[in-house]
Formats: C-alpha cells, structure tokens, sequence
C-alpha cells in the first residue's frame, strides 16, 4: 500500500487516464479506417464506372483503349490496377500498371452487382478488389458476359492509418502528461489542509502550538473540532488532576493547622507531644504524597511549550528577597540563551523554588542560580545550578539527603520535602539531582531536567 | 499593634486569636473574604494575616484590592496550598511572606515580629539605637552592652517603643499591647512600667532613652544607629 494520499491519487488518476485513452485510441481508429475504407471503395466504383465508359465494343468483343483518363493504369506497379475478363475467365485486357503480375480476384457474382474484396496480392501487399460482372449488349444485339477487376493497393491507406495513430498517440500522451502535471499541482493544493494539519499536529506534539487553527475545509472542520477538543481535555488533564490534589491538600491542612493551634493553646493535653509528632507526620505526608510531579498525576505525552526560564527564576528571586528581606541575599541568576526545557511550569517553579529558598535560607550574603543547556539521549533539558556561600552540606549528610529511595520519614530535617520533591520531579524529568560543595565555599545543588518524550 | 485575621476556619480563627491575644496584640477577625476587606480598608490595622482560599472573596484578590487602595501594611499569608507557584502569586500580589499550614505557632509569631520590625523601619532583628541594643529574636534588652533583666510586660512595651523608635506612642495603644481586651484597663499601670524601665535602662539618669510627652503618650527618644 502506498502511504502517500498524494501518491494514491495520482497513481490511480493515472491508470483512468491510460484506460481512458486506451480505449479512446481504439476506437477513434476504428472510425477512422471504417470512414476511410469507405472512401476507399467509393474511388475504386467510380475507377470501375470510369472503365465500363471507356470500354468500347470492338468487332471481336470489348475493346479498352491504350491511354485511359486515370494515368495511373499507365504507370507499371502504381498500385491501381485493372482487368477485363470475358465469359471463359480469361483476361481480354489488362492495365499498363498490372504487366508482369498475377492479380488475385475473386470471383464474380451476379450480373450487375459490384463483389468488394481484400485480397493480397504475390509479395504479400494488401489491396483491395472491386468486381463487376456485366452482360454487354453488342450492336448485333448478341450478349456477352464481362467481369471488370479494379484493384488497388491498401499500402497508402494503411499508412495514413499508422500516421493517424502515431498523430493520436503523440496527443494524447502530451494531453495526458499535462494532465498528471496539472493532477499533481491539484492534488497538493486539495491536501494541503491535510499537509497543514499535519505540521500543526507535530506543532503541538512538540509544544509550539496550543491548538489546531481555525480555518479548515468543510470536511475537515469536524475532525479538527474533536482533535482540539481532545488535545483541550489532555491538557486538561493534568491541571485538573493537580487541582483535585491541591484541594485535598488544602482540606486536609486547614485541619490540621487547626489541631495544632489547640494543641498549642492546651499545651497540658499534649504533655509529651505525642499528638503534635503526629500531626507532623500527617502534614509531611500530604505535603509530599499531594504534590506529585505533572508527569506523574496525568501527564498527557504532549509536548508542552518552553518554560520562560528567566522570568520564573525571576519572580521567585522577587519573591525570596521579599521573604529574605533582613538577609538581602544577593540573589544572581545566570540563564544560558539555549537553555530550553519544555516541561510543566509548576514542576520547573517547585524545583527551583525549593533549591533557591534553601540556598536563601542558609547562604551569608549570595546566592547564585546558573541554568545551561544539557541533553540525554536526544532530549533536550537544563542542568540547573544553585549554589549559595554558606556553611555547605556536610557529606554524609548530603548522602542520605540524596540516596535514592529514601523514604520519606527519613529525610533529612531542614531540606526536608522540598529536597524529596525535588528528586522526585527530577527523576520524572529523566534527570537527577546532585549536591556538592560551591567554590568558595557553601552548598551547591545540581539539578537536570529533560522534555518529556522525544 | 492591631492585627487582621481572616480565616474562614472557626476553630483555627479562633485558636490562633487567642494565642495572637495572649502574645499582645489586638486582634480583629473576619471569616470570609467581603468582611475581611472592608475591615482592611476601615479599620487602622498594622499587619494582616489573610488565608488564601476564603469564601466571597479569595485572598489573592482581597489582598490586590487592599494594596490597590494603597494600603502599605504588612500582608502575611496562611496557605494550604504550598507550591511555588502559589507562593510567587501572593507574594507578587502583594503579600511580604507566607505561612504554609498546618504551622506552629511560634512560625506566626515570629514572622509577624518580623513583618511589624520592618514595618517599622528596621532591617535587621537586632535593633540599635545609641547604647540601647534590643534583640528581638532573642527578646533580649542590652544597656552599653550590660544585659538588662526585664519582665515580659516591660519587654513587650520597650519592644514597642523601639519598633515604633521616634513616634509618639499614646497610652492606649501600649495598654492594648498588654492585655487582651478582657482584662481591666488601668493607665497608671503603664506609667510604672515605665518608671520601672527606665529605672532598670538608665539607673543614673544620663541617656533618658523615654520621652514623656503630656497629655499624648510616650517616645522612644534615642538616634537610631540603622535602619532599613
């Protein structure tokens, strides 16, 4: 099967064509030789209605004159001949052109009926006969039988009918090439919503575009209405998944903070902060379990466009001098100008918030932020650097923080969930997550992230 | 200080007044949203705590619109919802922090400290003014680096007179700042606390860090030596 409706198409309208004329060739050939066949006999009749004037009753029967008005009976081997026979068959007279050759006949019918016949003569040449049987009346009122014979030779004819041929081939093949041009310019300007909506599909799969355009044909209006629709619903997806979540999320807390603030106004009933413990655990488990990365929730495998790297990191500097305000880190971001990752906005700001705030919560006076362009196995992403000039990470510590499958009750006080949810979102991007120490001093984080999919 | 909360929680609302009361502050609540921003507009407050996810009007909103108003006051969050994304929209709404619940209470208390420091003009949590060294994370009050022994009641009227360091404070405001609003009022309580502090600051009279000002209130009168 030929994968191209293109293809299909032209190959297809080629065939009719070939059919089409085919059968057009035949039969227009047909006509053509009937008509000139036709013709044909009508000037041998008048060649024999010539004869049977020119003839003249002689003393011993019919006598043909020497010269006769067409002059090709005076040209040997002209390819029109003639022949007089009497009763007993035997030739009386013959044309000029006929000396020297046998001329086939058929024979006659009856008296005053013209008998048409193809015949070949010696050398294979095709002709054709006309035969004419009459009963002359002579003066003495004796009647006396004669066949007349005209013959001529098919060759011109049959040429013509080649030169016809050839003349129609010729056309049609040129009329038909134009045709298959004129298809193929047809077909790619018909299938170009096709070609289009292919483009703008891979468009969207690559996270360039959002939806298909508006302006399609009649017939694919409602297949690009459904595909929108979908795409919509994908998209959809995982924002609302993320939504249920978020509010789960936040009717659990507000409980929870609510269980606190009386524990704290009572501290009597909670003597050995038993309660206050668990409340903890119950406020890390929705943190952690509820905040899962887009990919996770219901990612949809369409490509999402890039995230604006340098605006997210930023709004959340912005944000952190604000909350920093009595430290006033100097927070420097550094964004490489190919560094792209297309992924979830919320997952990229989760990342590099946790990292940042980290960095503001323990750096002296600076923190810097680099973002550069990595690739894996023919993703794209980001390696994402943040590192700050405080008293670092000791490295046993920085170990545990980072071992996979840490569970989490287990991780590390201080980084906490966010470090947990760091990892996570990483290793959902295809990336990992890496801790160091900065020069000159203080910790560093590294984080890469990769588009999903292709 | 006079504080906003606006919690659509009962029993959070009501715990965290409490507690909020109990530290010294006069606390105004609203359940939802309308309520909470017409108190914000109307009513004299220093500091707001707004939940985002209210009934009638969300937080973000109420706290664009109060800030629309030219409201300048210090906004903190409570949010359930604790991803980045959250945390950058209310913070770029025009929040100055955020708490993420469930939270201790000592989180509130100590980001609200911060929040009405700043406010009043001081960047760092140790605040300077001439001799007088006061370190609010530590609650701790330095003379010429001498510790200066204090009760929590003395502590809470210097620790006032410092943040507001220059304006007059009037006798009422430091009252509110003692006592939740069910306890007896009594002035004259307030002008022995400051008999006493400045007793215990200025035992020999020479740097009068209290300014009495008649019939209007008090003033920290020392140069600040920093400032935000």
């Amino acid at each position: 099967m030929i994968s191209s409706l293109g293809t299909r198409l032209l190959v297809s309208v080629g065939v009719l064509l070939l059919v089409f004329f085919g059968v057009t060739i035949v039969v227009l050939e047909v006509a053509f030789r009937g008509a000139a066949e036709e013709y044909q006999q009508d000037l041998l009749d008048s060649q024999l209605m010539a004869l049977l004037a020119a003839a003249e009753p002689g003393d011993d029967g019919l006598v043909m004159p020497p010269d006769l008005p067409e002059p090709r009976f005076g040209t040997p081997r002209s390819g029109l001949y003639a022949e007089l026979r009497d009763a007993d068959k035997q030739p009386v007279w013959r044309s000029r052109s006929a000396i020297g050759m046998r001329l086939p006949r058929v024979a006659a019918g009856e008296p005053g009926r013209q008998r048409i016949a193809r015949l070949t003569l010696e050398d294979g040449t095709p002709v054709m006969t006309v035969t004419l049987a009459v009963n002359w009346e002579f003066a003495d009122g004796d009647l006396r039988a004669y066949t007349f014979h005209v013959t001529e030779s098919l060759d011109s004819l049959n040429a013509q009918i080649a030169a016809f041929r050839r003349q129609l081939l010729g056309w049609f093949a040129a009329v038909a090439v134009a045709m298959l041009i004129a298809m193929s310019f047809l077909v790619r300007r018909v299938l170009r919503p096709l070609r289009q909506i292919e483009t703008e599909t891979s468009a969207i799969e690559a996270g360039e575009r959002e939806t298909l355009s508006a302006d399609w044909p009649t017939e694919l209006r409602g297949a690009a209405r459904n595909m929108n629709l979908l795409i919509g619903s994908e998209r959809g997806r995982a924002e609302r998944y993320r939504q249920t979540l978020d509010n789960l999320a936040h009717s659990l807390k507000t409980p929870l903070a609510a269980m606190r603030a009386v524990l704290g106004e009572q501290q009597a009933g909670d003597a050995d902060g038993r309660l206050g413990a668990q409340i903890d655990r119950m406020d890390d488990i929705v943190r952690y379990q509820l905040r899962k990365p887009a990919q996770l929730i219901g990612g949809s495998g369409l490509g999402l466009p890039p995230v604006a790297i340098r605006d997210e990191l930023g709004r959340l500097a912005d944000g952190l001098a604000k909350v920093y305000r009595d430290k006033a880190p100097d927070i420097v971001i550094d964004v490489a100008a190919d560094a792209e990752f297309r992924g979830d906005r919320g997952d990229f700001l989760e990342v590099a918030g946790n990292l940042m705030d980290n960095a503001c919560k323990w750096c002296r006076k600076r923190v810097e932020v680099r973002v550069s362009a990595s690739e894996k196995a023919g993703r794209r992403g980001i390696e994402l650097t943040v590192a700050d000039d405080g008293a670092g990470v000791p490295a046993e510590f920085a170990e545990q923080l980072l071992e996979r499958g840490t569970r989490l009750d287990e991780s590390a006080p201080g980084h906490g969930i966010g470090l947990a949810v760091v990892r996570e979102i990483a290793a959902n991007y295809g990336g990992r997550i890496e801790s160091g120490r900065a020069e000159p001093g203080g910790a560093e984080f590294r984080v890469w992230l990769y588009a999903p999919g292709g | 200080m006079r504080l906003l909360l606006i919690e659509d929680d009962d029993t959070l609302r009501d715990s965290l007044a409490a507690q909020l009361a109990e530290a010294g502050f006069g606390v105004e609540q609203a359940a939802d949203g309308r309520e909470g921003l017409y108190f914000a507009l109307e009513y004299p407050v220093d500091l707001a705590i707004v939940d985002l996810g209210l009934p009638e009007l969300p937080g973000l909103e109420l706290i664009r619109r109060v800030r629309g108003e030219g409201k300048s006051y210090p906004i903190l969050i409570l949010t359930a919802r604790d991803r980045w994304q959250d945390k950058v929209d209310g913070l770029e709404a025009g929040a100055d922090d955020y708490v993420v619940k469930p939270f201790h209470f000592e989180e509130i208390s100590a980001r609200v400290n911060a929040l009405l420091r700043r406010s009043g003009g001081w960047a760092s949590s140790v605040l300077k003014a001439g001799p007088v060294t006061l370190d609010t994370t530590r609650q701790e009050l330095k003379v010429n680096d001498e510790p200066v022994e204090l009760t929590s009641y003395e502590y809470r009227i210097i620790e006032h007179l410092i943040l507001r360091a220059g304006e007059v404070i009037s006798k009422t405001e430091l009252t509110d700042r003692l006592y939740d609003q069910d306890f007896e009022r009594d002035s004259n309580v307030i002008e022995v606390f400051i008999g006493r502090l400045r007793k215990k600051m200025d035992p020999d009279n020479s740097i009068k860090p209290i300014e009495t000002l008649r019939g209007r209130g008090y003033r920290f009168a020392l140069e600040r030596s920093q400032s935000g």
